[in-house]
């Protein structure tokens, strides 16, 4: 491989933070080189686990984590999320986390490309219930996605074209900045029924994105193909 | 309490499984996963959330995720525990990044990492990759390796790391640069 971008390695460490991070993350979404990058230093600097201490959680947290499991499961058997019983939730801080990436995505994506429409700040407050939707890609062929979070139904409109014998796939990025595969899109209008933990990934703040992919979708879990669009959640 | 190569090999492959299993969604092989792996995700989110509690919470989240994503998990790219290790760290870092007030001090009650250097018998012990990055990170300035590896455990911002070092941030990141490019070099990337 040639050179290898120090910026892989300082987003590989953690080091950035704010507008810097928000632009790696984008670089890490659309340019498979530079994914690539990023998972070579996450690699050798996985040699450092080995001499991380250990020390034993507490004995209570695994009850906890449990009733989560069970909850969830509940959950998607009656197809809602509402009545999940966590203790301390620790979705706020992810909620959080979340915005303040997306605050600077849409910071760069608001002074980066053609006239974007005006995007109000994402409020972070409670109302779980009301819609949240995005727009993906630019003005002249968006893509506009509609997440219901009291149904758990993400709607989608014809997904963009695609060559043959490929495939558009949907994916959300959260406060933990990595891709997670939501669905594929057809060239009519999709409904997702994203499950458990990628449910709660769709908040406010959040990115969606588009990228080309194999039949099938990425085989490796993360985006392989070209991001063809990107829009954050927005609450309505 | 040391294991033998033939040892570490063996529980490497158990914990395999028990991640392949997982992902099947076996919860007894879950519970299984946790009582082999809670010490060392733990000890990571204490570390780098810097309290008990937060550190417990971030690691609830990381086992839910780790029960939703263990099916993803592919035996040829990563070890079970590297992969494990990285979402616990991953996530301990988003929850630092959320906080509004920057540390600037190192954390209080999270245990020191007591030697940051291999022992001669964990090298010994340890695959190809992991003595090559040792050799390696040996072979930077001390300078530059230091500020590498409270990067990597604590799970601190450039800012950070330039006040605690107390350096301008311009100064820190170009240790952090020259060691990074260095390392590429020395591994042979």
């Amino acid at each position: 491989m040639p050179d290898r971008d120090p910026l892989a390695g300082e987003f590989a460490l953690g080091l950035l933070e704010g507008e810097d991070r928000a632009a790696a993350l984008r670089r890490v979404l659309a340019e498979p080189d530079f994914a690539a990058d990023v998972e070579w230093w996450r690699t050798q600097f996985a040699a450092l686990f080995d001499l991380w201490p250990e020390h034993d959680a507490p004995p209570h947290l695994v009850a906890r984590i449990e009733a989560s499991l069970d909850a969830v499961r509940r959950a998607e058997a009656t197809g809602t999320v509402s009545a999940i019983p966590v203790r301390r939730s620790p979705w706020p801080w992810l909620a959080a986390a979340s915005s303040a990436v997306a605050a600077c995505l849409l910071v760069f994506i608001a002074v980066e490309p053609r006239e974007s429409p005006p995007v109000s700040q994402p409020i972070p407050a409670a109302r779980p219930s009301s819609v949240l939707v995005a727009m993906l890609g630019d003005a002249k062929s968006p893509v506009a996605a509609v997440f219901d979070p009291a149904t758990g139904a993400l709607r989608v409109a014809a997904g963009p074209g695609v060559p043959d014998a490929r495939v558009a796939q949907l994916w959300v990025i959260g406060g933990d900045g990595v891709p997670h595969a939501l669905g594929l899109l057809a060239a009519q209008p999709t409904v997702l029924a994203p499950a458990g933990v990628d449910r709660r990934r769709i908040v406010a703040g959040a990115t969606l994105a588009i990228s080309v992919e194999p039949l099938g979708g990425s085989p490796t879990g993360l985006p392989t193909g070209p991001v063809v669009a990107t829009g954050v959640v927005a609450r309505v | 309490m040391t294991l033998s190569k033939p040892q570490a090999d063996a529980a490497r492959a158990h914990l395999s499984a028990v991640l392949i299993r997982t992902g099947q969604e076996d919860r007894d092989a879950f519970r299984e996963l946790y009582a082999l792996t809670q010490a060392k995700l733990f000890g990571i989110t204490l570390r780098i959330c810097g309290n008990a509690q937060a550190a417990e919470d971030v690691l609830h989240d990381v086992y839910l995720t780790i029960w939703k994503r263990a099916g993803a998990w592919e035996p040829g790219r990563a070890s079970p525990i590297t992969w494990l290790a990285t979402i616990a760290r991953n996530r301990a870092i988003d929850w630092q990044r959320a906080q509004t007030l920057r540390r600037a001090a190192p954390l209080e009650d999270a245990p020191e990492i007591a030697d940051p250097t291999p022992t001669a018998e964990t090298l010994l012990l340890a695959d190809e990759s992991t003595r090559r990055l040792h050799g390696c990170l040996d072979g930077l300035d001390a300078q530059h390796r230091d500020v590498i590896r409270t990067a990597f455990f604590d799970g601190v911002t450039y800012a950070e790391l330039a006040i605690r070092r107390a350096v301008p941030l311009g100064t820190m990141k170009s240790w952090v640069r020259r060691g990074l490019a260095r390392l590429k070099d020395c591994l042979g990337a």
